[in-house]
């Protein structure tokens, strides 16, 4: 069973020989027949708002009982909250809106709205949790209306109204952002802002007065509470205005990095050509760009056929990326947020709810251009270090090695004492050479940086 | 029917809900019937579902 899938007992996801199976349980049989026959389904497919799937055999089931099993199509890369930049997020919680919207106009609704259910599927975001739907009366106030906040509205309103990094937090929050943290860490002035006042500071104190409620007596449960159908599409109008009227604009120095190295025109040209010939002698299918700034060399790789991750470190530069590539722009490539020197943890229940960057699977290759002489020198690694970090990530490896003499390491170096002995090329050579064959090293023109191509021993 | 969900919908934030669907239905009411009737108007054979969010259901996305 895969070990995020033990939340909700209406039913599981698993692996047999590779597939993805969901096994659904008598507890949710009738809600799976109206979602499935009701045309729910179909209308979600059609629009791309959920993830398709093929039904199974029931003998594939991994457990007796099972009322129904399911082979999803599989998301290629597993991406989290913690990993997306501004927009993403948003246009997740937009999408968890319009799930709940259209299941309501088909008697339905979504029983969660988990950031986790979604996930960046060719530049949109897409449903991946079948069993996200029941039956329900639309005069039921909304069980998930609280995981929305902490999930997706705090962070996003933390990120447009405090800071980027904001969205790094929920990596400690699984469960989302708790609303009273966030509304003591949102500035003041977004008490005047309608939506978060309700949603995030309102919120936050009906919660914190409902904690001193009594424990109701043995065997009950509190009375069900009312609202209007009206009442109903009007909480989630508000909730959509709130989201979509949050912004954030991408700024940082390496936003305009790209922009800004020390490359000549007949330098950058080379550096192209040089890449674009080692990802031909490859012949992968995917490509890992790590440390890709807003995406130049990631486009390269999916011009060459690749289906690409471009990790980065700066919520900006990822943000810059993602306007450009949603969408149509460039559906085999994702951009995420990560820092390769602290990379995504396994977090959660037994630290295996939630994947490590490194038990997310492998590329083919992975581009790691400009990048080494900041792992290296910017946060101390030494070089065998990197390069049995790199060979652990992927089979083959495109390195760009920027000497001392650059203009970028000479900027690494200009207010600290020089540790770095080994920091040569003759060092790289030396230290990837230990997890790795050297199949290619062809040094660009006008610069004095250089390029290796390397395979794994 | 008591409502049961298997998250914690958590009592607050329930009893939030039923606070604002009372004062937000009103505004969203005669706000849906503006745009239903501009969208009469203009003589649009199709008149904006609530699940549009109405006459501006823009997104980023």
């Amino acid at each position: 069973m895969d070990p995020a899938s033990f939340r909700d007992p209406s039913g599981f996801v698993y692996r047999r020989d590779g597939i993805l199976y969901r096994q659904v349980q008598p507890s949710a049989a009738d809600d799976w027949e109206a979602f499935t026959s009701g045309g729910l389904y179909r209308a979600l497919v059609a629009d791309r708002l959920i993830v398709e799937h093929a039904d199974a055999p029931l003998d594939a089931a991994a457990l007796p009982g099972a009322v129904g099993v399911i082979r999803p199509r599989a998301i290629e890369t597993i991406s989290y909250p913690y990993e997306w930049c501004f927009s993403q997020l948003k246009e997740a919680a937009l999408l968890t809106l319009e799930l709940q919207s259209r299941a309501l106009d088909a008697g339905m609704r979504l029983k969660d709205a988990s950031a986790y259910n979604i996930q960046l599927d060719a530049g949109r975001p897409i449903l991946i949790d079948s069993l996200s739907f029941e039956r329900a009366d639309a005069t039921e106030p909304w069980p998930a209306y609280r995981q929305f906040c902490e999930h997706f509205l705090a962070p996003l309103a933390l990120i447009a109204h405090r800071d980027a990094r904001c969205g790094l937090m929920l990596r400690d929050f699984i469960d989302g952002i708790p609303l009273d943290f966030a509304a003591r860490l949102l500035p003041g002035r977004t008490r005047f802002n309608l939506g978060l006042s309700a949603h995030l500071h309102l919120h936050a104190r009906a919660q914190r007065r409902a904690a001193h409620d009594p424990a109701p007596p043995e065997g009950s449960t509190r009375p069900a509470r009312k609202i209007s159908e009206t009442g109903q599409r009007a909480l989630l109008d508000s909730l959509r205005r709130t989201v979509a009227g949050l912004r954030w604009e991408p700024e940082s120095h390496w936003a305009g990095y790209a922009g800004a190295t020390s490359y000549s025109e007949a330098g950058t040209a080379s550096k192209g050509e040089i890449v674009r010939e080692m990802l031909a002698t490859i012949g992968g299918a995917t490509a890992w760009d790590v440390g890709a700034n807003t995406g130049a060399y990631s486009a390269l790789a999916a011009d060459a056929g690749y289906r690409v991750v471009a990790w980065d470190q700066d919520a900006a530069s990822v943000e810059a990326h993602w306007r450009r590539v949603r969408g149509d722009g460039n559906p085999a490539i994702l951009p995420l947020i990560c820092d390769l020197a602290n990379p995504s943890p396994a977090i959660g229940w037994g630290l295996e709810e939630r994947a490590s960057l490194f038990d997310r699977g492998q590329p083919d290759v992975i581009l790691a251009l400009a990048l080494v002489h900041h792992l290296a020198i910017g946060n101390n690694v030494p070089l065998p270090g990197v390069a049995g970090l790199f060979a652990r990530m992927a089979p083959r490896a495109i390195v760009e090695f920027v000497p001392k003499e650059d203009p970028m390491t000479r900027r690494l170096l200009a207010a600290r004492r020089d540790i770095f002995e080994g920091y040569s090329i003759e060092g790289f050579r030396e230290a990837f050479g230990g997890p790795y064959r050297i199949i290619r090293e062809t040094p660009v023109t006008d610069s004095p940086r250089t390029l290796f191509l390397l395979e794994r021993r | 029917m008591p409502l049961l969900a298997y998250i914690d919908p958590g009592s607050g934030s329930m009893l939030l809900q039923v606070l604002l669907a009372g004062v937000l239905a009103v505004p969203f009411f005669f706000r849906r019937m503006i745009s239903d009737g501009w969208h009469r108007i203009r003589g649009d054979r199709t008149v904006v579902k609530p699940s549009e969010g109405g006459e501006d259901a823009t997104t980023d996305r």
